[in-house]
């Protein structure tokens, strides 16, 4: 079976922790995912999602604190308003834009990490792997 | 990077927590492959001491230049390891630590998928530490000041142990009186000691320590700043009593006349609005109750304390109520009849069983008064000015001017046109609803005071006035010119207006009228008042035309009914075209029907005349009563005046185009309600007050009242109407229709109580006033504001703790729909010696109970509301067993699933009740109920259980329940946890930064947590936690300054093209512009190091340090790699 591989930028206080939580509870989630830990879901810069792209990766998720819990105040409604753009601009890499996710798990959301995970990793599983014409160029 | 790379990798087995799904060796195997990796290990355990003590070993045997740890979350042990870097030579920040435990093998399945992925990730942290460059910590310093938020147990003990160290502790406590949930409680387990005993000495340290300031009734409203300098903002509520002042003498609360239940006493018990919630409340100060401005109050437009002589009336001191609304205006009596009581239209009781009746207390109160003292028991007032006011008409708003003015020292005179003192009351308002006699007795209390009332007395010319030696002047003349249809006939003998008529009338001129026809025009209350008079004179007929339908008429629905039942005719949609008669005298109207059309300017249809549908009425008497106009025609040459005749007044102070001429009334609003006229003159004699002594008046300062308050959450306090009947007392029909006699009788003394004690007190407070009377520190301010205090903190404990689980969830067990069902809080405090009952179980109808069920695990261990234990129930619950069995004799039993007593001396506990006699059943209760099956049922609570440790179902009858409800987050816990950017676990306690190794940080350096607002623990785990937590802040405070992780941003200036966008959206405005060098700058002091500024950066210029771009990248090149 084709296993894709997914980057996910996870925010320290919220995302990664509740990825913490997920493990301390056991909750068993696609190994697919490689979690990368960021201060805050802000500093996901459009070239870091691009660059996982192009160095394989199939999907990339972004997780960041709720709408109103940032630690950095508001560096979350960034990555919203970031990942927007960055979402019209994907097709013209020829990359669909649902290889892109975003998502608001708090600390107390493991369960919402193992579940946001697995459905993400099925749906670039059917998406199929990522054409990197530019990669296999070079 | 010049050097050559050398990197050891570590990979933990934690113990089989990682080697268990993660084939380690086999990891390191692979890492020692990677690029640059000269050394690569597994081993038990990383983080012991020989795990720490191999990578310093390695770092000097080996020269390593760089070092990866692959095993926990870096959250739990990157510190350990960077140390342990650290200590073998190097910088700390030459290391990485990839999470393989929490990450991979906890949530991996399969053991080849998580090797592989353990590989991918150690890969990515061996890129990624390639590129990692030394960096140095950043040193913060750390005030010594501590703020507490939360004053029970474990706030009190947190504060004590930090100030007993020398440091200085804000303590903030959103009730009146520090304390919490212990205060509440009348012993501990498992010693039985009691909690007052061991708790209010603590309370009263807190209060006297010179090292503490404590901050009671005030709630923590920001927190701003990081880790040893935080910017705390508190609100200090209104007082409404000043602290420095209060010596808790309770004299204020003796007088109150508003009960509330206690929130102290779980509203089993009463307390007024001026309160403190227990008898040994730390700090001793008093505090008046106010929310807001009850609906009543805030819609008087005339500023009577509405509220306050309904309160003063429900506790029968109607002198005291009659004094109150002298406050606003001497004309009691009269309001107390013919006020239109917009009040009453607010009354929040209007949503439940109907609106209190307000106006009936005050005309019982005015009357209650009058009775007792049938002339003012005051003489004239002091003079305090020799100045002179004059006051032109003499109706309500120049009664209440004069009054006012005459209080304030000044000497007032009033003169009116007509022959008798009064307006439009003593012309307008007919005698069966505002008696004379009444009408004079509320004018005594305006010329007690030394005002001299001048009638017929038409003053002319206002600078002539002025001229006369009068400083200033206020104009209320009122509206009492009538308005005419100017239709053909109109001149005719026995074509009247309606305040012509009424005058008439009301001065004595009685017009007999009977066996006449008469005929009223219009549909105001001014139209309803000329016909019912007009049947009183004995008119055969009385008609009321009006040219729109009954739905549209502008009188008072009560005023029309009233009308209607005395006998009055309606026609509606017709109108009179003109009159016409014989000798001079009106005989005949000739009158059109009308018909509705679209709705006009005012919304209401207009009239449109149905051409042939002429007819006509005999008439002997035709009223007019279509409007009134200002009489102020007099004065058109030296006022300002409005097209419609009123005076034209500045808004705030009524001040007049004449600086010295005030104004009010219905000369300046039209034609209105008594109330409001009242209100224009509190408001001019204010402002006429300062105009005297000289002071500026263009700055607003009269009376400000507060927001109204939101009916919707004091509908909250009883949310159903109770039984209740209007009282209507009334004369009978056949006097209303022959005689003058007053229409409306009054309400008894107990029927105005009753009255007075269904209003919801919505306010809380009432404003009466009373306890300023009293208060002989002189301590009451009403003005009191919300204050905000500011402080500056190094560390902050949150201990703000938990809130009880509501039953009401589980409605199969009755709370509040059987009396007898308690929650545990409520049966504390019905145990408790200070208590509601004073410590004697009197159930709520009034028995004592013989029997008592205790059920277990109310709202815990159940997955339909928290599937968590709430860990001190079953304590509380033998505590309550015991204390209720040895107050009462009852038979007790204990309801439980498992009985859970791990706990020093807890155990024996549970033996000493099993030795007690008290009963235990096994199972989870599956209802309350009190319908009896079985004789002995009868009128108990029967508990349907299943006993499963007998296997039977049991129904076990009790006069007595408690549900030993569970404990939960507080209910504004989401609000503090976002306040101090805390995280909380799934059931919404606050989360702490590890179960094991940092119970009381969190993941907000510099913030700590104590006690159940962590998660439910009983009285010594709390103290426990609090002190851990004073620790914690302590240690900070002593070493005075915090290590910060250097992963702030910095702005490489040879590619900052100086665009600003990073400035802009720095959360912390850490970023500047340097017009010299053209490019941006960071402060380091201000970044938090969020990275959204590298995030932006068109020209790839911001870096974040820790987390550069380049390292990011090499990670991902790494994982995705393998």
């Amino acid at each position: 079976m084709y296993e894709p591989k997914i980057i996910a930028f996870f925010c320290n206080w919220c995302t990664y922790t509740a990825a913490d939580l997920a493990g301390v509870s056991r909750m068993k989630y696609a190994p697919n995912v490689r979690i990368v830990r960021v201060m805050c879901s802000g500093r996901v810069d459009p070239e870091l999602v691009i660059k996982a792209f192009d160095l394989g990766a199939d999907g990339v998720l972004i997780g960041g604190c709720h709408p109103g819990d940032c630690h950095y105040q508001n560096g979350n409604h960034k990555t919203l308003r970031r990942s927007v753009l960055l979402k019209k601009l994907l097709p013209q890499l020829g990359i669909e834009p649902e290889r892109l996710r975003l998502e608001w798990i708090s600390a107390s959301e493991g369960e919402k990490v193992s579940r946001v995970c697995n459905e993400f990793t099925e749906e670039i599983r059917k998406l199929g792997p990522l054409k990197r014409e530019v990669k296999n160029a070079g | 990077m010049g050097e050559e790379l050398r990197i050891g990798v570590y990979i933990c087995y934690c113990g089989f927590n990682i080697a268990s799904k993660v084939r380690v060796e086999e990891v390191a195997e692979f890492a020692s492959q990677l690029p640059g990796v000269v050394v690569s290990k597994a081993y038990k355990y990383m983080c012991s001491d020989p795990g720490q003590e191999m990578i310093k070993q390695d770092i000097k045997e080996h020269r390593l230049n760089r070092v990866v740890v692959a095993s926990c979350s870096p959250l739990l042990h990157e510190h350990t390891f960077r140390k342990a870097v650290k200590d073998g030579g190097l910088n700390p920040f030459l290391f990485h630590m990839v999470n393989i435990r929490e990450n991979v093998s906890w949530v991996t399945e399969d053991e080849d998928l998580a090797t592989e992925k353990a590989k991918a990730l150690v890969a990515g942290g061996v890129y990624r530490v390639s590129g990692q460059k030394p960096l140095q910590v950043r040193k913060a310093e750390v005030r010594p000041e501590v703020l507490i938020i939360g004053g029970g147990i474990a706030g009190i003990t947190a504060a004590l142990n930090i100030a007993n160290s020398g440091k200085k502790v804000y303590l903030v406590e959103r009730e009146p009186s520090v304390g919490g949930m212990m205060a509440k409680f009348d012993k501990t387990f498992p010693t039985l000691d009691c909690a007052s005993c061991i708790l209010t000495p603590k309370m009263s340290a807190v209060a006297s320590h010179p090292n503490i300031e404590l901050l009671t009734y005030s709630e923590v409203k920001s927190v701003d700043g990081y880790i040893g300098n935080f910017d705390v903002k508190i609100l200090k509520k209104a007082r409404r009593i000043i602290e420095t002042k209060c010596t808790g003498c309770g004299e204020c609360a003796v007088v109150c006349p508003v009960e509330f239940p206690s929130e102290f006493d779980e509203f089993l018990g009463k307390r007024r609005a001026t309160y403190r919630p227990f008898a040994q409340a730390v700090p001793n100060i008093y505090v008046i109750e106010k929310i807001g401005s009850s609906p009543c109050t805030f819609t008087c437009p005339a500023g009577i304390q509405a509220h306050g002589y309904v309160a003063l009336a429900g506790a029968r001191k109607f002198e005291e109520a009659f004094e109150l609304i002298m406050e606003a205006t001497p004309l009691v009596a009269t309001l107390g009849r013919a006020c239109y009581a917009p009040c009453e239209e607010e009354c929040t009781c209007n949503e439940l069983e109907g609106t209190v009746l307000i106006r009936r207390i005050k005309r019982f109160i005015a009357d209650y008064y009058y009775a007792k003292h049938p002339k003012p028991p005051y003489g004239p007032a002091e003079r305090k000015s020799n100045k002179r006011v004059a006051v032109v008409g003499s109706g309500p708003a120049g009664l209440t001017a004069a009054y006012h003015l005459a209080k304030k020292g000044y000497g007032v005179t009033i003169f009116e046109a007509e022959p008798q003192p009064g307006g439009m009351l003593r012309i307008g308002i007919p005698e069966y609803r505002l008696p004379k006699d009444v009408l004079d007795r509320d004018i005594a209390n305006v010329t007690s005071l030394g005002v001299d009332i001048k009638t017929n007395h038409r003053v002319e010319s206002l600078k002539r006035l002025k001229q006369q030696g009068y400083d200033a002047i206020f104009v209320a003349v009122g509206a009492c010119e009538p308005k005419w249809m100017g239709i053909e006939g109109e001149n005719l003998e026995g074509v009247v207006g309606c305040i012509d008529f009424l005058r008439d009338v009301n001065l004595g001129r009685k017009t007999n009228l009977r066996g006449k026809k008469v005929l009223v025009i219009g549909g105001g209350n001014a139209a309803i008042d000329p016909a019912r008079v007009a049947l009183r004179l004995g008119a055969e007929k009385v008609i009321l035309m009006y040219r729109r339908s009954r739905a549209e008429m502008p009188a008072f629905p009560e005023e029309i009914e009233a009308a209607e039942k005395e006998g009055v005719e309606f026609q509606f949609l017709a109108v009179p075209r003109r009159f016409t008669g014989r000798d001079g005298r009106v005989t005949r109207a000739e009158c059109i029907r009308m018909r509705l059309g679209e709705p006009d300017d005012t919304g209401r249809r207009k009239p449109i005349p149905i051409q042939g549908s002429e007819f006509t009425v005999e008439v002997d008497l035709v009223i007019e009563a279509i409007g009134l106009r200002p009489s102020t025609h007099p004065f058109a040459e030296e006022l300002a005046l409005n097209k419609n005749g009123t005076i034209q007044v500045h808004p705030e102070t009524l001040q007049t185009s004449l600086p010295f001429v005030f104004a009010g009334g219905d000369a300046v609003s039209g034609p209105s309600i008594i109330v409001e006229a009242i209100g224009h003159a509190r408001r001019a004699a204010h402002y006429i007050d300062l105009y005297l002594q000289g002071k500026d008046i263009s700055v607003p300062n009269f009376e400000e009242l507060l927001p109204m308050v939101d009916k919707q959450e004091v509908l909250k306090r009883r949310p159903y109407p109770m039984a209740y009947s209007k009282p209507k007392h009334e004369i009978s029909l056949e006097e209303r229709r022959t005689t003058f006699k007053e229409v409306e009788l009054p309400l008894t003394e107990e029927e105005v109580v009753a009255e007075a004690k269904r209003c919801l007190n919505c306010a809380v407070c009432s404003d009466c006033h009373q306890c300023i009377k009293v208060c002989p520190a002189d301590a009451i301010d009403y003005s009191q504001k919300d204050q905000e205090v500011e402080v500056k903190v190094g560390t902050i404990i949150v201990a703000t703790g938990f809130k009880t689980f509501n039953p009401e969830r589980i409605p199969q067990y009755g709370y509040r729909r059987y009396p007898n069902v308690y929650t545990a809080v409520e049966g504390e405090r019905l145990v408790n010696s200070s208590g509601p009952t004073g410590g004697e179980v009197i159930l709520r109808d009034g028995r004592k109970p013989k029997s008592i069920g205790i059920v277990h695990c109310v709202g815990s261990r159940d997955r339909r509301f928290n599937e968590y234990c709430s860990r001190v129930c079953c304590m509380y619950s033998l505590k309550l067993a015991h204390l209720l069995k040895e107050r009462t004799g009852a038979e007790v039993y204990n309801f439980y699933i498992d009985i859970r007593t791990p706990g020093k001396g807890y155990e024996e506990f549970y033996h000493r009740l099993m030795e007690e006699g008290v009963h235990f059943i096994r199972g989870r209760v599956a209802e309350i109920t009190d319908w009896a099956v079985k004789p002995e049922e009868e009128g108990k609570l029967v508990i349907r259980v299943e006993d499963t440790l007998a296997g039977v179902i049991r129904r076990i009858p009790v006069d007595m329940v408690v549900l030993s409800v569970g404990l939960e987050p507080q209910r504004d816990a989401e609000q503090i946890r976002r306040m101090l950017n805390l995280s909380c676990s799934t059931e919404g306690f606050f989360l702490e930064r590890h179960p094991k190794l940092a119970p009381v940080s969190t993941f907000t350096d510099g913030i700590f947590i104590a006690g159940a607002c962590q998660g439910p623990k009983d009285i010594p785990d709390t103290v426990a936690q609090a002190g851990a937590a004073a620790a914690e802040a302590m240690a900070l405070a002593d070493k005075g300054f915090v290590e910060l992780e250097p992963n702030t941003a910095y702005i490489q200036e040879e590619l900052c093209s100086g665009c600003h966008i990073c400035i802009g959206l720095c959360p912390y405005s850490a970023i500047s512009y340097n017009p010299e060098k053209k490019v941006a700058e960071v402060n380091e002091v201000l970044c938090k190091g969020c990275g959204t500024c590298v995030a932006a950066c068109p020209s790839g210029a911001a870096e974040q340090r820790l987390f550069e771009t380049a390292q990011i990248l090499m990670e991902l090149e790494g994982g995705l790699h393998v």
